[in-house]
């Protein structure tokens, strides 16, 4: 979708498949424009990366708490930022699977549930402190007790123990075979320095081990770092000292059409989006040769209509299958995304653990919208209609005003819009499940278990009860308050089970339960683009320490020790 | 208390404005004809927005995907669509309801009550009018953007969830008015309450008082009818400035909520498109612009109708 | 002296009402302001957080607290959630003010540059083609809303042809080249909206004081029209022009928004929709209270200079 409601800012921790194998997206909708296919990455040269240069990057968004990490809800914006100073101790790679980073590496006990982290040596904070295991374990204690959402993503942690000074413990309570991908937490689980997480300022001043020093932050204005000239990694390819640019500079700009715009006039050297008629914009510029980008379609996030299930009408599924029958898809994505998106299928997108070309998600009949539009008032005794909010920005509103069109016209549901004007405000709605249906973004793909904190209630009943019934899920960031039995209890088989196929197998079945019960409404997977200047290069960064391709998804960000500029000037 | 800072300066201008008039105050005045293509314009857009019913329009809210973002003159869309197809012709005719309505509205509610207090204001002098001027200046002090903002949020807070209700318009249409309304009232209080001060200093007022006429009978009878026309003047100008301003509410999504259509929402929803669909923007400008023209003819008239001075030239 | 003290008294007046009123405003606001700083908070930092934002104190306390601070001299700081220090908010204040001060002069030196000749101009040729055609042309540029405009010229000027760049602030002082390139987009997008509205102020009054009989007379006299004009017809013209962009001045310097928004100025009225946004109330008042002191303080100066501008009111009082 253009510019969803980038409610991203909450998509915690995103973990890929072990298996891993991407397959591709599939075929693009007849006669429209090209959809990308897995990467395109533009940024790719065979020169020889030079140092120098300092780069302006235009952000979605600025990070309203700050980056004390165990404090901060990072979206999209603060994850690219954080990247810049901090290192984590794992990072996906190209094929899929979790690699050691910071750590050097990261093995479980034969049952998964004691994870063994050892630290390289000689790594050293920006303040000169060295990293060591009792930094390590501190960083994970915040983080597990500090954030009600990481609170709930690490509750199975039992304990986090000092073993020798480089190497760190963790017990679960049950086997978790997908942890090392907790420790990456969609690069949100950066490790900060003591002096950092001790100091009143720990929100403002930054103190990582990562490829660029903090310089200087002003809330709303721009984030600047320098080269961290003692970086302890170094390009496995080639040898060369990491980052090769002097300085980044981030620049917060909310309007994906004036980020656009920035990077046009040469203002911005690299700009990001996910929002497709901005794509299609910087395509346009790349065919003038005045611009290169690298788009992925890899473990992408989905665009989707959020449904609040613990009221009426969408606690009743004929109301949610109206809706998902009266809504055309492929005409909205034609209208709305230029037709360069592929629908979703479901939560999981290409390449992802669990995805189905087709999971039974209902197909658009503008008949069948009509029947369980007209099962619903036979069923309640009231006409089928709800408020849809959104963000105020004219893209999402369009989005919403066709939504609400074709509901009308297809099923003859009326819709009210609510405009809220900024995303804050619809964060508030959802977590007090004070709306219908919102329009939303999240789940980046990684390993489905990292999904676990979205979907999974402690208070399920039975898995054979009537999930309709069910009391609104306990988990407040399950914000629809959907309370699946079958979902929350495949998430915990899943988390558990140390089989690739059994896995599958369970996600899979999680894919489909949502494909017949309509918990969420998914639209289509997001294209995220990186656009720059022609004499950019090394988006995706280098190979991993460990010799590793670089990951290839871009909806949590992507490394910026790589990048470098033609003649070191960017 | 606070007085206000400009106080004597507003009231001797006005009062030079004023001094003395001749006997031929009344007489007909000559009116162009662009004043009168301007009156023609006012009055055929005031036609359609209350004919949009019955006129043989396609649905303003209803899109025709096939042809999203049609150039001007295109067939099926004599003046476009916009970018989910929806007809631009239809959406500006309906939405200078919207338009309109809030335009006149907050500006007949800023210029009631506004001029109300002016009045009051510059007829009562002493204490009145330090309290009153004291608050003129208060919302003055607060940018004006911000508090339509607030007060909007305020009046109507937001309905998150619920079915849709067929009265939503003419409540968002109202809160609106209010809004704009309440912004405007410092602004046309002042200029009111400088013309008041001028003209209550005149012999025939002062004479009405000497033959002991009540304080509400002069107010009325003798002070209001005289500054009226410079009220009215300031009003037209005033509905011109809100037409764009409507608009720059959409930003902060606290106008007409979409899909309803306004002239301001129109122009705001296609921002991203300005390049690719310029008629979506065009056309609620020009229609903007020619009614906010035509409203400063308007002006001229009633000021060349009532004020000798420039008639006179 | 006395003068002085009855101004100051005035000063407060203002400041304490309209800081109220906001904060009126805000507690009437939708939507809990705990949430929104500190979104995924336990129930137990909520009530800290609650506590240390006074939030469960009444209205008036509330404010009172707040009054106490910024009277001496403490700004305070953004609220930031619990064990962690938010940004200081007079920093902030000494960072967005001045760009918004200036952005507002530059402002209105161009329009008042444009609008009184054109004013004057138009008055003097009242109901020719030359003032008709430049009334379409301001009213026109009136009729753009400020955001088409501005993203307009970004089209044309910084994407085309690489003019001027498309956002940012340069410090005058760092750099006056870049200064006034940065700022060339954002002044003119603002001027040409205001210019009809000036112009049409100045032109009214000039209109009628051109009738005045001093003016027949001196040019009776065979005065040149052009002295007329400048000498002795536009200074008692002006007044009202004064008084509307005396008012602006608050508006320019708190309500410049969109444009900030737009050209990533970071000004003053950037700051106030942000502490809306985030319900920083404390940051918010803080912001309403230095618009209301300048725009108290403009309007004094404003005040004096009406007796430069028009020897008739020197001494007189009315009322």
């Amino acid at each position: 979708m253009a510019a969803v409601a980038a409610v991203a800012a909450l998509a915690v921790v995103a973990s890929a498949c072990g298996g891993g194998s991407s397959k591709g997206g599939p075929a693009p909708t007849n006669g429209g424009p090209a959809t990308t296919k897995g990467v395109a990455d533009g940024s790719v040269t065979s020169a020889t990366p030079v140092a120098g240069g300092s780069l302006t990057y235009g952000i979605e968004a600025d990070t309203s708490g700050g980056f004390c990490l165990y404090k901060a809800q990072l979206a999209i914006g603060g994850i690219q930022v954080a990247r810049a100073v901090y290192d984590t101790l794992t990072m996906p790679g190209g094929d899929g699977k979790i690699h050691p980073y910071l750590a050097k590496s990261v093995t479980g006990s034969a049952n998964n549930t004691v994870w063994t982290i050892k630290l390289r040596p000689g790594i050293k904070f920006h303040d000169g402190s060295p990293l060591d295991a009792q930094t390590v374990k501190d960083n994970l204690d915040h983080y597990r007790k500090d954030n009600l959402l990481f609170v709930f993503v690490f509750k199975q942690i039992n304990s986090v123990d000092v073993v020798d000074p480089l190497t760190v413990k963790v017990t679960t309570s049950v086997p978790w075979s997908a942890f090392p991908w907790f420790l990456w937490s969609s690069s949100r689980l950066g490790i900060m320095a003591e002096a950092q997480m001790k100091s009143p300022d720990c929100n403002t001043k930054l103190i990582g081990t990562g490829p660029f020093q903090f310089v200087s932050w002003k809330f709303g204005d721009k984030f600047v770092a320098k080269k961290n000239p003692n970086y302890w990694f170094k390009d496995p390819k080639t040898g060369a000292q990491l980052p090769y640019l002097d300085q980044i500079t981030f620049v917060p700009k909310e309007d994906g059409a004036k980020r656009t715009t920035s990077l046009e006039a040469g203002d911005y050297q690299m700009i990001h989006t996910s929002d497709a008629l901005q794509t299609v914009q910087i395509r346009k510029d790349i065919a003038a040769g005045k611009l290169k980008d690298t788009e992925s379609d890899k473990f992408p996030e989905l665009g989707y209509v959020m449904l609040n299930v613990t009221k009426a009408p969408f606690n009743n599924l004929a109301a949610r299958q109206a809706f998902a029958y009266a809504v055309d898809r492929d005409e909205y994505n034609k209208l709305r995304n230029g037709g360069i998106l592929q629908n979703a299928s479901g939560p999981f997108g290409p390449g992802v653990d669990g995805h189905l070309d087709d999971a039974g998600l209902p197909t658009f009949s503008p008949t069948k919208a009509k029947e369980a539009a007209a099962k619903y008032k036979q069923q309640t005794g009231k006409d089928l209609s709800f408020t849809l909010d959104h963000t105020a920005d004219p893209s999402t509103t369009q989005d919403a005003v066709v939504v609400q069109q074709m509901l009308q016209q297809n099923a003859g549901i009326k819709v009210q819009l609510n405009a809220v004007p900024d995303q804050s405000t619809l964060i508030n709605i959802a977590i007090g499940r004070q709306f219908d249906a919102t329009l939303w973004r999240n789940q980046p793909g990684a390993d489905d278990d990292t999904q676990y904190v979205w979907w999974h209630c402690g208070n399920s009943p039975a898995p054979t009860a009537d999930p309709n019934g069910a009391p609104p899920c306990d988990n407040p960031v399950n914000f629809g308050g959907f309370n699946d039995p079958v979902i929350s209890s495949d998430l915990d088989k899943a988390r558990s089970s140390n089989s690739p196929a059994a896995r599958t197998k369970l996600y899979e079945a999680i894919n489909k339960r949502f494909a017949s019960q309509l918990w969420n409404l998914w639209s289509q997977y997001t294209l995220w683009t990186v656009a720059y200047k022609p004499s950019v290069h090394g988006v995706l960064g280098p190979q991993l320490p460990d010799g590793g391709a670089p990951f290839e998804g871009l909806p949590t960000g992507h490394p910026v020790d790589g990048l470098w500029c033609d003649n070191g000037k960017c | 208390m606070l007085e206000s800072a400009d106080t004597e300066l507003e009231a001797s201008a006005a009062t030079a404005a004023v001094e003395d008039l001749p006997d031929e105050v009344f007489e007909e005045r000559k009116i162009g004809v662009l004043a009168w293509i301007g009156i023609g314009w006012l009055v055929f857009v005031v036609l359609i927005a209350v004919l949009a019913p019955v006129l043989p329009l396609k649905s303003p809210m209803v899109g025709d995907y096939a042809h999203p973002q049609a150039g001007l003159f295109s067939a099926g869309h004599i003046l476009g669509s916009d970018d989910s197809g929806r007809d631009v012709l239809s959406r500006v005719i309906w939405g200078a309801r919207s338009s309109l309505l809030i335009a006149v509205g907050s500006v007949a509610f800023g210029t009631l009550i506004g001029g109300f207090l002016g009045l009051v204001a510059g007829f009562k002098g002493r204490a009145t009018d330090s309290i009153l001027t004291s608050i003129f200046n208060i919302l003055l002090a607060f940018p004006q953007l911000i508090l339509a903002l607030t007060l909007v949020s305020v009046l109507a807070p937001v309905k998150t969830s619920g079915a849709a209700s067929s009265g939503e318009w003419a409540h968002r249409i109202s809160v609106v008015i209010i809004a704009i309304g309440i912004v405007s009232v410092p602004l046309l209080g002042r200029i009111t309450r400088a013309s008041a001060i001028s003209w209550s200093q005149r012999e025939f007022v002062m004479a009405a008082r000497a033959q002991g006429a009540t304080n509400r009978r002069v107010m009325l009878r003798e002070v209001l009818p005289n500054v009226m026309p410079a009220m009215l003047s300031i009003a037209l100008l005033g509905v011109a400035i809100v037409l764009v301003l409507e608009g720059a509410l959409s930003v902060f999504g606290v106008s007409i909520q979409e899909p309803d259509p306004s002239w301001g929402n129109m122009i705001y929803s296609q921002l991203s498109n300005l390049n690719s669909a310029p008629a979506v923007w065009i056309v609620p400008s020009v229609m903007i612009f020619v009614s906010v023209l035509a409203l400063n003819y308007l002006g001229d008239v009633v000021r060349a109708r009532f004020d000798v001075r420039e008639s006179a030239l | 002296m006395r003068v002085i003290v009855r101004r100051l008294a005035q000063l407060l007046v203002v400041l304490v009402v309209v800081t109220f009123f906001t904060s009126i405003l805000t507690a009437l606001l939708p939507g809990d302001p705990v949430t929104t700083i500190a979104p995924f908070s336990s129930a137990e930092d909520r009530a800290t957080i609650r506590n240390q934002l006074n939030l469960n104190e009444n209205i008036v306390v509330r404010y009172g607290k707040w009054l106490g601070h910024f009277v001496t001299g403490d700004m305070g700081r953004e609220y930031a959630g619990t064990g962690v220090r938010g940004q200081s908010i007079s920093a902030r204040i000494h960072d967005s003010l001045p760009r918004s001060l200036i952005l507002m002069l530059y402002v209105q030196l161009l329009t008042l540059l444009i609008a009184v000749p054109l004013g004057v101009y138009t008055a003097y040729r009242a109901g020719s083609r030359v003032d008709d055609l430049s009334n379409g042309v301001a009213f026109f540029l009136l009729s753009i809303p400020v955001y088409v405009t501005a993203t307009l010229m970004l089209l044309f000027l910084s994407v085309q042809h690489h003019l001027l760049p498309s956002e940012g602030w340069v410090a005058l002082a760092s750099d006056p080249v870049s200064h006034f390139k940065h700022l060339a987009m954002p002044v003119l997008a603002i001027t040409v909206g205001q210019v009809a509205v000036y112009a049409r102020l100045l032109r009214s009054d000039m209109v009628a004081t051109l009738q005045e009989d001093y003016i027949l007379m001196a040019k009776s006299k065979g005065i040149s029209d052009r002295r007329v004009l400048w000498r002795h017809a536009l200074r008692p013209s002006s007044l009202t022009l004064l008084t509307v962009a005396g008012i602006n001045v608050g508006q320019l310097v708190g309500g410049a928004l969109i444009v900030e928004v737009i050209f990533h100025l970071n000004g003053l009225g950037f700051a106030i929709s942000d502490a809306i946004n985030r319900r920083q109330y404390i940051a918010l008042q803080d912001y309403i209270a230095v618009i209301a002191i300048v725009y108290v303080l403009v309007n004094f100066a404003v005040d004096a200079l009406y007796r430069v501008l028009d020897p008739r009111i020197r001494g007189a009082r009315i009322g």
